[in-house]
């Protein structure tokens, strides 16, 4: 009983406005291109999985994404890495860092279209650059505030310098990381999709344009459920990431 | 020839925009093979910073410090070291923590695993090996870092106000671990503390140091013979020690106070 | 010294610049792919003179603040509210939670359909996209609140509106504020994707118009004035944030 109650506290309300999506479009006066019918949005859904042009769009999606996050990931993980450890490396990074940090990165998508046309290259290279500032700014304050003793203790443990870094300062920095990783992750994928309709490709964000341009209504709210749906999926997993490897971390006991 | 020797050693710290700051001054001290000498002195005297160059944390800028007759250059497994803090590795379980060390010495995994449980065992964390750090007290905390420490074999031991963050009662329940850890595998200790019936409950020597700049003031023979428990704080002489040690440290404590 | 140090740090950034300016002009890189910083420069102030990037601009800044404002305005009461109603709660966390992992830009399409492409697509977007960032920081800011000091206002003889909003909102200041500030660098990205994709003016119209023609320096001279005012709206609200967080030290 109770934990009935506790589902429909947790989802009633979900049901309740696609019970009004229904009864809008069943009795009420909007036409099916304004807003269409759930029937007919889980049909295309159906159809389009059928035919293999959703799962197809959205493994391309998934893969841009992918590829542009886990750039980020990797390049802004050394960076901060780097730029706590190495004085140079700080002082060449950091204004730029500050200053790129805040600014609308996809304003320089036009840009990247231009030097790499209207390709995979433009979009991962945008997504990438929109989703590293969070990590490189994570990695370089967990960086700096791995402890003293921490490293000390590993070295007259009879660890190596070079050691030092794989076997302390990642695993002590990947709390913060993780933060910093969840901020990019959104960004990355509302910048692949801006990138897709602007670049007209075959991943979700192009198709919706394309449906969009041909007043297919029931096409744009189908992918937009999709997405949707990939969207918490993949939030989902990266949630289940952190606490399996934080573990040990105090804040993940519960 | 002593087994650690400190000759002449200076050191200041410099931070950007302001004067240099001497935290030691000429400081010279000799540790014999098996001694437990304890660094007593005022909070800010220096304590950290001589043990931090005999580590080869910190680099020597002028004077010798020699570790069985050779300079130290570097941190190493010879020095076993225990921080304040602990500087367990949160990431990693009481188990391999403890194997931490020992995974750089070559041991078969047999005798890796047979030596790390031998190590939980001495500082009685059985039923503990798969625990986190964040999931233990503050007490058995330390305790892993000692046994993580001590399991490498190390030739002498420096040990860094190791009990200044535990609970009164959990810290005399570690001095009588430590000296019972002592008693089966004797080993040259270097202990830093500001506690003065510490430094006396454990230690053949107690330095006394004092501050601005740090220097090492007197060395105190203690001569309390095996201790036996904790009956011998009841002692005359013992209290003897603790008054005038602490009449010694006075006068530099309330100064760092100012 | 401090001029020096000023100096120090900034010197990358005039290097880049140098680097921008001698690369195609050395040839180094096709100068249609990158004018020299210099020819960048002028066509902004022509831009500038001409009067495209005032109109555009404008635009553009009251779409942001009409979108945001909105978001603020209905987030934060919703939010706290939530915070301190189960059956407020109980209606809006669900949907909260499905919508949030949802990328906002995949809304464009939806709202080009509905609202056409004026003001109120884009102004719809932004706030859309902005609610939820900003009614889960008072959310969270309000829940976070010590009960401890609801109670003694309670016991002051306040009202449970007066606490909500004269207790309660303030506490949770430092964590909506943070939510605010990541609320206004999405409304930054949303407003630019979305004049790129469906307006006719407005400073992301402006950017995607240029590069179509073909006019790459000025079209670069925009992505800079776009990038700038992201930059200075943070600094500005972070500028604002300090200030009405002063009480905290
Ligand atoms: N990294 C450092 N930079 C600057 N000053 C330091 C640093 N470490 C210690 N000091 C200063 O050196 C003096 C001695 O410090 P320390 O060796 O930590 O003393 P103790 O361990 O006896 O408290 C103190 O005045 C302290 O402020
Ligand atoms: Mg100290």
């Amino acid at each position: 009983m109770a934990r009935l109650i506790s589902f429909f506290e947790a989802t009633g309300s979900l049901f309740a406005i696609l019970l009004l999506w229904y009864l809008a479009t069943r009795y009420g006066t909007l036409s099916e291109f304004l807003l269409p019918s759930p029937a007919s949005v889980l049909a295309r859904i159906a159809d389009d999985t059928a035919s293999g042009d959703l799962p197809t769009s959205l493994l391309l999606t998934l893969r841009t994404a992918g590829l542009g996050f886990a750039i980020a990931a990797l390049a802004g993980t050394t960076l901060g890495i780097a730029m706590a450890r190495i004085r140079l490396v700080h002082w060449f990074f950091d204004p730029l860092i500050s200053l790129g940090f805040p600014m609308p990165k996809i304003a320089f998508l036009p840009v990247f279209l231009l030097w790499l046309g209207p390709t995979a290259a433009s979009q991962i290279t945008i997504v990438a650059v929109s989703a590293i500032f969070p990590v490189v700014v994570a990695a370089f304050s967990g960086a700096e505030g791995v402890e003293k003793t921490q490293l000390w203790s590993a070295r007259s443990l009879g660890a190596s310098r070079h050691g030092l870094l794989w076997q302390i300062v990642l695993p002590a920095i990947t709390p913060q990381l993780f933060t910093g990783l969840q901020i990019a992750l959104p960004v990355a994928l509302v910048t692949t999709i801006v990138a897709e309709m602007l670049t007209g490709s075959d991943g979700i964000g192009g198709i919706m344009l394309g449906a969009m341009r041909f007043a297919d209504s029931a096409g744009v709210f189908a992918y937009i459920i999709v997405i949707a749906i990939a969207g918490t999926l993949v939030f989902r997993g990266m949630e289940r990431l952190r606490a399996r490897l934080l573990r040990w971390h105090p804040e993940q006991s519960h | 020839m002593s087994q650690i020797v400190f000759d002449a050693v200076r050191h200041g710290y410099r931070t950007k925009g302001r004067a240099e700051m001497v935290a030691l001054s000429d400081v010279n001290l000799t540790v014999e093979q098996g001694e437990f000498v304890s660094l007593l002195g005022p909070s800010g005297c220096g304590k950290s910073t001589l043990l931090y160059l005999l580590g080869g944390f910190v680099p020597l800028q002028s004077g010798r410090i020699l570790m069985e007759g050779k300079p130290v250059t570097g941190p190493g497994p010879d020095r076993g070291v225990v921080f304040q803090n602990f500087a367990l590795f949160p990431w990693k379980t009481v188990r391999q923590n403890i194997a931490y060390g020992l995974e750089r010495q070559g041991l078969t995994a047999q005798a890796r695993t047979e030596r790390v449980q031998q190590f939980i065992d001495m500082v009685q964390l059985r039923g503990f090996e798969d625990s986190f750090p964040s999931q233990l007290s503050g007490g058995m905390r330390q305790r892993v870092a000692i046994a993580r420490t001590l399991a490498v074999d190390p030739r002498v031991l420096l040990m860094d106000e190791p009990f200044g963050a535990l609970d009164a009662q959990t810290r005399e329940i570690m001095h009588e671990e430590l000296l019972a850890i002592m008693r089966r595998t004797p080993m040259t200790t270097i202990f830093v503390t500001h506690d003065v019936r510490e430094a006396v409950y454990l230690s053949d020597r107690v330095a006394v140091m004092s501050s601005r700049p740090g220097r090492i003031k007197e060395v105190v023979t203690i001569d309390l013979g095996p201790r036996t428990g904790p009956d011998i704080m009841k002692s005359a002489k013992f209290n003897e020690y603790v008054e005038y040690l602490w009449s010694q440290v006075k006068t530099d404590a309330v100064k760092a106070m100012q | 010294m401090r001029l020096i140090d000023f100096l120090i740090r900034w010197s990358p950034l005039a290097i880049l610049a140098l680097a921008w300016e001698a690369a195609p002009r050395l040839g180094l890189i096709n100068p249609q792919s990158l004018p020299p910083l210099s020819v960048v420069a002028v066509s902004l102030w022509q831009l500038a003179a001409s009067g495209d990037l005032l109109t555009n601009g404008l635009q553009s800044l009251w779409r942001l603040v009409a979108g945001l404002g909105l978001a603020i305005l209905i987030g934060v009461p919703l939010g706290a509210a939530m915070a301190s109603n189960r059956i407020v709660n109980v209606i809006v966390a669900p949907i909260a939670r499905a919508l949030y992992p949802m990328p906002k830009s995949a809304l464009i399409p939806v709202l080009l359909l509905w609202l056409g492409l004026g003001n109120a697509s884009k102004i719809t977007l932004i706030f859309l996209g902005c609610l939820l960032p900003v009614l889960m920081s008072a959310y969270n800011g309000v829940r976070g609140v010590e009960p401890v000091m609801l109670w003694s206002a309670r016991s002051f003889g306040r009202g449970p509106l007066s606490v909500l909003f004269g207790v309660a909102v303030p506490a949770a200041m430092p964590e909506l504020l943070a939510g605010i500030r990541s609320a206004l660098a999405l409304s930054f990205v949303l407003l630019v994707s979305s004049e790129f994709l469906m307006a006719r003016d407005g400073l992301g119209y402006l950017i995607s118009f240029l590069g179509d023609g073909g006019a790459y320096a000025p079209m670069f001279a925009a992505v800079i004035v776009v990038s700038s005012l992201g930059f200075a709206a943070d600094r500005l609200f972070l500028g604002l944030m300090r200030r009405m967080l002063a009480w905290r030290g």
